[in-house]
């Protein structure tokens, strides 16, 4: 980092063994709050490095899907607060070389408790309005929490949604997720579906595993492994580097790939992981372009597009 | 309609009442030089492309060189291409209804159909079934299309506006093809309502303009616009040159003479009443003091053209029609000087060496005028009171000494107004083209006579119904208010120098890149009722460019006196014998041949031969009664650098 005044610091750290980096890639810690340990299980002994070979770009159509919230606290009733969120979800397919909206949907809700609802008559006609639990007592900063939970949740919904609408036009292209497939069984057992997860809050391995896992070099891939706590939705994930960290940060150009837990992943894990190589040009114009695939921010800028 | 793209706004690129933006798809039909509508919010807005953008969501060029993993191979291959954008820019042309003015709406784009250019070019006004004052210029062909786009009469040849100017680099032909095209068009759809039109042509270079009357070969797609614009691709036919004669008095001294088109060629020879009214022109500003210009007016309003008589000088008047006259008389005066005053300086209160040096200076326009200036024959002088309409009169001076050019300008526009006040031109309107404005009207240099005509012509032209049409290659170096009284301006090639200056200013990057790479046929056409310049393809014309017609009709080799003179007779009489010719000249001298045939060609007589040998009889009867007599020397005078000696 030209001018940091811990240069020197940093020259030391390598001489004595580490590694120097520089700021922490963005969001490459996901929810800070949430960091923790998960250990998964590694299929096939210790974990190791794998070198995936030249990138390979798909030939066949492929599809990327993910979603946006914008979350505005309209103001309050009373102490009560009024949350608005316009949610959108997408899925663009790229054939040619060319994205295209295939499926989108969009929610404009409302988050309140019933009160203020009740009090607003219909000044809020036209959104759809959502309660907030009526179990919890009112408070007016764990409600506007709870609205963000619920926003989160919608989001999510969404895409499901959304990639249910795509698989009954398409059911045999490679549907790209932004973000994990664990979180309903439908995509866990997708066979032509890969997460794509950027996020490293949640660390699949402690101690000496670890090491392996965030020094892995570019063009490698980790050993394929089973993420822990995933009964309800199981996974194959393993991890695959994008771009070179040295000098950077040990979690720059790592993501955490995640497809179905079957025999054809395990197959099909180098092929898939040339493929997601060759997903890295075009980088994308965003500060996570180490792990943003290119079609995933594209199918973002364009639900950003359509505005609120 | 072809929907091409969506008007865009930002805070810092808004749409405004005079411009807009909006993208289309990467690979829509669409360039610089567009004419695009918008429709939207109960308005319609016409526009021109002036400016196009095209980027990716690349943020750093170093993204680019990461993401190929710094190899140019491989950056062509990425599985998705970058979103992309093509933006344009776009002046307004009009909007409908025009008020109130305002910023254009975020509508639809699209491509501007026949019936949209009409209307945005305002042509709607003056383009009408019946009552058109339509002037084709060429076609608008963006977005495919083959729309004719006219220049209004009322504002190309007056009372409204007038005069056309068109720049453009040197050796495409463009600005020769473009006037030549645009004259054919105009003496074919000009109404005859707004009276008769003629044309006026210097020829200032090479053959440029000397074969207009004859037909050039057209392929299919200039045939094809032709008919477009709905004008027949015919030569004029009704063409006059006018050249000098060469210093030998019998050769014409143009590139059009080959014996097969010297038919219309006439020669353009004017005597001392014709000189001495433009004397001015062809004298130094700074010779002509108030003493010289008083002895000038004199000769010219007492003795030229008029029996004066000076007892002193000698007992007969004095009769001076022709340069050796008026050499006769001044020897007369200074005969009297010398002798009979006895070495006075003074005649009639004028000095002895005022009257030297205008008679140095007169001599001297006979000198250097050779050809154009006869000494002692008769003027053949271009018809005026009898042009005819639809006609057009080639004045080639490309071979002519630069003085004698500028006193044919002089002369030539002179005359013109001067019978255009008096309405016995024989036309309503003439159309004067004049090339090489750079050389006639540069914007520094000394005042000459040629540049005030040219801005005396510009700014008052138009109330007589005497329009200049000019050209040259840099407008930047013409004098503003010649280019800027032209209400029609029109853009050939242009050179990049000349664009980067500040009077290109008004033109997009994109219009002058456009400008500077224009191919031949193509010309950026500003004009009153345009809001904004507009692209235009015009024909090529109908009759034969100055290198195609020395190519097929390569000029003659000056022939012997005897020769030419019967070829100059011939082309009165083709029936002419030539040994009659010769037997008539047979022993005679040259001048008194020339003058005979001088006076032959002037009065076309209906037997040329007989007339001719009529002038030689009476020519040298006369110089029986009083044989020529040498000039007398005149004492040389040191500070005076046109002195004979």
């Amino acid at each position: 980092m030209p001018g940091s005044p811990f240069t020197p610091l940093r020259r030391r750290l390598a001489l004595a063994g580490g590694r120097p980096a520089d700021l922490p890639a963005e969001s490459a810690q996901g929810r800070r709050d949430q960091a923790s340990y998960r250990p998964s299980r590694v299929l096939d002994g210790r974990l190791a490095h794998h070198p995936v070979g030249e990138p390979v770009a798909w030939q066949e159509p492929v599809a990327f899907l993910d979603g946006t919230q914008h979350v505005e606290l309209l103001g309050y009733v009373g102490t009560m607060p009024v949350v608005a969120a316009v949610v959108r979800a997408a899925v663009r397919q790229r054939e040619a070389r060319r994205t295209h909206l295939a499926v989108q949907s969009v929610r404009r809700i409302v988050l309140s408790r019933a009160e203020a609802f009740a009090s607003l008559g219909d000044a809020l006609a036209g959104h759809e309005l959502l309660t907030l639990d009526r179990e919890e007592a009112p408070h007016p900063i764990r409600d506007l929490e709870r609205a963000h939970a619920v926003v989160d949740r919608t989001r999510g919904a969404l895409e499901l949604a959304v990639a249910r609408a795509y698989r009954a036009i398409a059911a045999d292209v490679w549907l790209l997720v932004d973000g994990t497939l664990t979180v309903s069984p439908e995509w866990s057992s997708d066979p032509r579906m890969l997460g794509i997860v950027k996020s490293h809050a949640v660390l699949p391995f402690e101690g000496e595993a670890l090491e392996q896992y965030l020094t892995l070099p570019v063009g490698n891939r980790t050993s394929l492994f089973q993420p822990g706590s995933r009964e309800v939705a199981p996974v194959y994930a393993w991890g695959l580097r994008l771009h070179p960290f040295a000098g950077r940060d040990l979690f720059h150009g790592l993501v955490r790939i995640e497809a179905a837990a079957t025999e054809a992943t395990r197959e099909a894990v180098d092929t898939l992981s040339r493929h997601l190589l060759a997903e890295r040009a075009p980088l994308a114009a965003d500060p996570r372009a180490d792990r943003l695939l290119y079609g995933i921010h594209d199918v973002e800028r364009f639900l950003r597009a359509q505005g609120g | 309609m072809t929907l091409l793209g969506r008007v865009v706004a930002t805070e810092l690129r808004p749409s405004t009442p005079h411009q807009f933006h909006f993208w289309t798809a990467a690979d829509a039909v669409l360039g610089i030089g567009a004419i695009v509508r918008v429709e939207g919010e109960g308005r319609v807005v016409f526009g021109v492309v002036t400016e196009g953008f095209a980027y990716a969501d690349l943020a750093r060029p170093l993204d680019a060189v990461i993401g190929a993993d710094g190899d140019p191979a491989l950056a062509g291959r990425e599985p998705t291409l970058r979103a992309e954008i093509r933006l344009w820019s776009a002046a307004v042309l009009r909007q409908v209804p025009e008020e109130p003015m305002q910023p254009v709406p975020f509508g639809a784009v699209t491509a501007a159909s026949d019936a949209d250019v009409q209307v945005a070019l305002r042509m709607d006004a003056y383009v009408r079934e019946g009552a058109s004052t339509g002037i084709p210029v060429g076609v608008y062909t963006g977005g495919g299309l083959s729309a004719p786009v006219f220049l209004d009469a009322d504002f190309l040849l007056g009372p409204e506006a007038a005069h056309l100017n068109i720049t453009g680099v040197s050796g495409l032909a463009t600005k020769t093809s473009a006037v030549n095209f645009l004259l054919t068009s105009l003496f074919e759809t000009f109404p005859a309502s707004k009276g008769s039109v003629a044309a006026i042509c210097f020829n200032v270079k090479g053959p440029d303009l000397c074969f207009l009357d004859q037909a050039a070969p057209l392929g299919e797609a200039d045939l094809a616009l032709y008919h477009r614009l709905g004008l027949h691709p015919a030569p004029f036919t009704d063409v006059t040159v006018f050249a000098p004669y060469k210093a030998d008095g019998v050769n014409l001294n143009t590139l059009r003479s080959n014996p097969a088109i010297t038919d219309r060629v006439e020669p353009l020879v004017w005597g001392l009443r014709e000189v001495l009214d433009y004397a001015e022109v062809l004298l130094n500003r700074d010779d002509v003091d108030a003493k010289a210009g008083a002895f000038i007016d004199f000769l010219a309003e007492r003795v030229v053209g008029r029996k004066f008589e000076a007892d002193e000088l000698r007992g007969a008047p004095f009769e001076v029609m022709t340069f050796a006259d008026l050499d006769e008389f001044f020897r007369a005066i200074f005969d009297y000087l010398e002798v009979k005053s006895r070495g006075s300086e003074v005649w009639r209160t004028h000095h002895a060496a005022t009257i030297r040096k205008v008679r140095n200076r007169l001599g001297n326009i006979a000198t250097r005028s050779k050809g154009l200036v006869t000494d002692d024959g008769p003027a053949n002088d271009l018809p005026w009171g009898a042009f005819r309409d639809r006609s057009v009169t080639v004045v080639d001076v490309a071979g002519v000494d630069p003085l004698a050019q500028d006193l044919v300008f002089a002369r030539v526009i002179s005359k013109l107004r001067e019978h255009l006040e008096r309405r016995d031109l024989g036309v309503d309107h003439v159309v004067v083209f004049v090339d090489e404005l750079n050389k006639y009207a540069p914007i520094d240099g000394p005042e000459t006579y040629v540049k005030k005509m040219l801005l005396d012509l510009s700014e008052r032209g138009r109330y007589l119904g005497l329009v200049l049409f000019s050209a040259q290659q840099f407008r930047s170096q013409v004098l503003r208010r010649v280019t800027g009284n032209a209400g029609t301006t029109v853009y050939g090639r242009m050179d990049s120098d000349e664009l980067a200056l500040p009077g290109y200013a008004t033109f997009s990057p994109a219009v002058k890149a456009k400008l500077a790479a224009l191919s031949k046929g193509e010309l950026l056409v500003r004009h009153p009722h345009f809001t904004q310049p507009v692209f235009v393809r015009f024909p090529r014309p109908a009759s034969l460019s100055g290198r195609e017609g020395i190519e097929r009709f390569p000029p003659a080799a000056d022939l012997p006196f005897a020769e030419a003179v019967i070829q100059r007779l011939r082309a009165l009489d083709p029936l002419i014998a030539g040994d009659a010719v010769r037997a008539a000249i047979e022993g005679r001298p040259e001048h008194e041949v020339r003058r005979a045939l001088g006076a032959t060609t002037q009065r076309r007589p209906d037997d040329v031969l007989a007339f001719f040998r009529g002038c030689l009889r009476r020519s040298i009867a006369a110089e029986t009664a009083a044989p020529p007599r040498g000039v007398a020397p005149l004492a040389r005078d040191a500070a005076d650098p046109f002195s004979p000696y």
